[in-house]
């Protein structure tokens, strides 16, 4: 066995963490966009969530139609209009309001009930599903009252939470795992290729250095790097920006940490197929692109076609976004994280394989 | 280290047969040898030169003992030691110095050369090296605002940082204006003169007629003539009727190579 200082790693990892932090351009770039998206939604989305403009054409003119407009009218989720029923349409039409109710001109406690017509824009019914259970429950509200019942059951509603829910902290775990993963590929990949074009990787392989070695160095100043990045955001957005993290630092940073190692090992994955800066270019989209829009960055995985979902719910970025979602918005521990956290290990050991095993020293040099 | 005193005189670097197979280019099926059975014998204390027209496989050779290329067939050895079972130990007695000579952006040539001089596992005065191939006053320069003959002197020191048994040296004046050229030459003389095993590739016959004790001609991957400048010229050289013999190693080269334009 070759004799070597146990300390090559972590110097070669200081001499990387030299490269890298003198590539100003890269690390200002690497947080400018992340920063812009993040600054962007945090000035859009300030206020609370905006209430839902409803319009309502009222047909019949009884004492129950008063009320049930009334009671909307205090809920908060809602902005009431009322009108009539063409220019609701035309409104509805041209998106200045999500929904018109017609109220139909018969509108009477009977027994043979009443029917209000709900119409939608097909390409705004997104919200549908969150009006829906409202309508009902105000429906219930006024049927009760007039039949004089009491609710069998009913809903107290206790906040736990320190503060609402806004976009802008649904958003920074995502952004932050969108960040990991483009610095974590750019780093290790585009490094890889760009020293085999300059004929580095194959200067070094004539000198006694263990492959390892030298992947752990670059990986291990990458990891330190990826962690500095990561924190600037983080910072802007807790202290600019307002925004919560409820669960801890500790577990936050330590999936940041997993997911790191995954993109890295992918990254030299790629940097080991790729055999030319045009081809790692094509090769990094094509890793890199599906997964901002399908991995729950920007909206939940949910909310995507059903088809797409068993997909997109594996994807290694979604299981990192949703463990960092979890842990800073609803304060769950890191182990708490649960498929997540093994989906996150799953691919850390698929990454980690596919890495060592293609990364061939005298292969990628040449 | 481990040479005896069985054979002489030593040989530090010994081939035997080398052979390297690549696919023709343009196609899949069909093989060419771009080295095809070399041997050599390069003596301890000696400088080197590998001599060819370009795709003559001097550099497939080079890299075959620098343990950079898969041997296909035959073997080589370093100081007594096997480049394909010990590529490791070969590494650590080696200098080598490569066509391209681009290193990490952002490092300066005393950082870039004690990085060099950590993946052997030592600390080394990056100064004095410098020093040693004349760069002191640029040790804070990045690479790239070298000069081209700078560029190799600190190629060379690069090469140097472990203090290797044997140094190759890959074209090290192509491109270079003469000045540079002779710098480089002086280069070469004083590290030999320290005792150090020094294995060049050229195009430039006066480069191999000045520097080298002997050199080797190869053509498709074969060497055609291996002996001391004075000595090729000697058989070689087309004899001038009825005058005194002249000709230079150019006309051996071109003589055993023929004229026709390589690529």
């Amino acid at each position: 066995m070759q004799t070597r200082p146990p300390n090559m790693i972590l110097s070669l990892a200081s001499v990387f963490m030299k490269i890298f932090l003198r590539d100003r351009q890269a690390i200002f770039f690497s947080l400018f966009f992340p920063i812009i998206f993040m600054l962007v939604f945090g000035l859009l989305n300030s206020d609370e969530a905006e209430p839902i403009k409803i319009g309502i054409a009222n047909n019949s003119s009884s004492d129950i139609s008063e009320q049930f407009i009334q009671m909307l009218s205090n809920n908060p989720l809602f902005a009431v209009n009322v009108g009539d029923e063409v220019t609701l349409r035309e409104r509805l039409v041209e998106g200045d309001v999500t929904m018109v109710l017609v109220v139909p001109e018969f509108f009477e406690a009977t027994e043979s009930g009443s029917e209000l017509t709900v119409l939608v824009d097909a390409a705004q019914v997104q919200q549908l599903g969150l009006v829906m259970p409202v309508l009902d429950q105000v429906l219930l509200g006024i049927e009760r009252q007039l039949r004089n019942t009491q609710p069998m059951f009913s809903l107290t509603l206790v906040d736990v939470k320190a503060r609402s829910q806004r976009y802008l902290d649904f958003l920074i775990p995502g952004l932050l795992a969108f960040t990991l993963m483009q610095v974590a590929i750019a780093g290790s990949g585009f490094n890889i290729v760009e020293y085999r074009r300059k004929g580095i990787l194959k200067r070094l392989f004539v000198t006694p250095v263990r492959p390892r070695d030298f992947i752990s160095g670059i990986v291990l100043s990458r990891m330190v790097l990826c962690l500095m990045q990561l924190s600037v955001l983080l910072a802007v957005a807790v202290l600019v920006l307002d925004v919560a993290i409820v669960g801890s630092y500790l577990s936050l940073f330590g999936v940041i940490i997993l997911g790191c190692f995954i993109f890295l090992c992918l990254g030299f994955m790629l940097g080991s197929l790729a055999k030319t800066q045009q081809s790692i270019m094509a090769l990094g989209n094509l890793v890199i692109f599906p997964q901002i829009f399908l991995s729950g960055v920007f909206y939940p995985v949910s909310s995507l076609p059903a088809f797409i979902q068993p997909i997109a719910s594996v994807l290694p970025l979604t299981f990192v976004t949703n463990a960092l979602r979890d842990i800073a918005n609803d304060g769950v521990s890191m182990l708490g994280t649960g498929w997540d956290l093994l989906g996150i290990i799953v691919w850390l050991l698929i990454a980690f394989v596919a890495a060592t095993r293609l990364f061939v020293w005298k292969e990628v040099a040449a | 280290m481990q040479n005896s005193d069985k054979d002489t005189p030593v040989a530090v670097v010994e081939a035997k047969n080398l052979v390297k197979t690549y696919p023709k280019p343009g196609s899949k099926t069909e093989f060419f040898n771009a080295v095809d059975g070399v041997s050599l014998q390069i003596e301890a204390g000696e400088v080197y030169g590998i001599l060819g027209p370009n795709g003559a496989g001097k550099t497939t050779t080079l890299e075959m003992l620098e343990g950079l290329t898969d041997i296909d067939f035959g073997d080589a050895y370093i100081n007594g030691l096997n480049v394909n079972t010990n590529p490791f130990e070969v590494k650590k007695i080696i200098g080598v110095q490569l066509q391209a000579n681009e290193y990490f952006d952002n490092l300066s040539l005393q950082e870039l050369l004690r990085l060099f001089g950590e993946l052997y596992g030592r600390r080394i005065d990056a100064l004095e090296l410098l020093g040693r191939v004349n760069l002191t006053e640029k040790a804070d320069a990045k690479p790239a605002n070298l000069s081209g003959g700078q560029k190799q002197r600190f190629s060379i020191a690069c090469a140097l940082v472990n203090d290797p048994i044997v140094l190759f040296l890959d074209e090290p004046t192509t491109g270079l204006d003469p000045q540079a050229k002779r710098s480089l030459w002086n280069l070469v003389r004083e590290l030999n003169s320290s005792g150090m095993t020094i294995v060049l590739t050229t195009h430039n016959m006066e480069e191999a007629e000045t520097l080298c004790r002997r050199i080797t001609i190869m053509d498709h991957g074969k060497v055609i003539a291996s002996d001391t400048p004075a000595m090729l010229i000697q058989q070689h050289a087309p004899e001038p009727p009825e005058r005194p013999r002249h000709g230079s190693l150019e006309d051996v080269f071109l003589a055993l190579t023929g004229h026709g334009l390589r690529e």
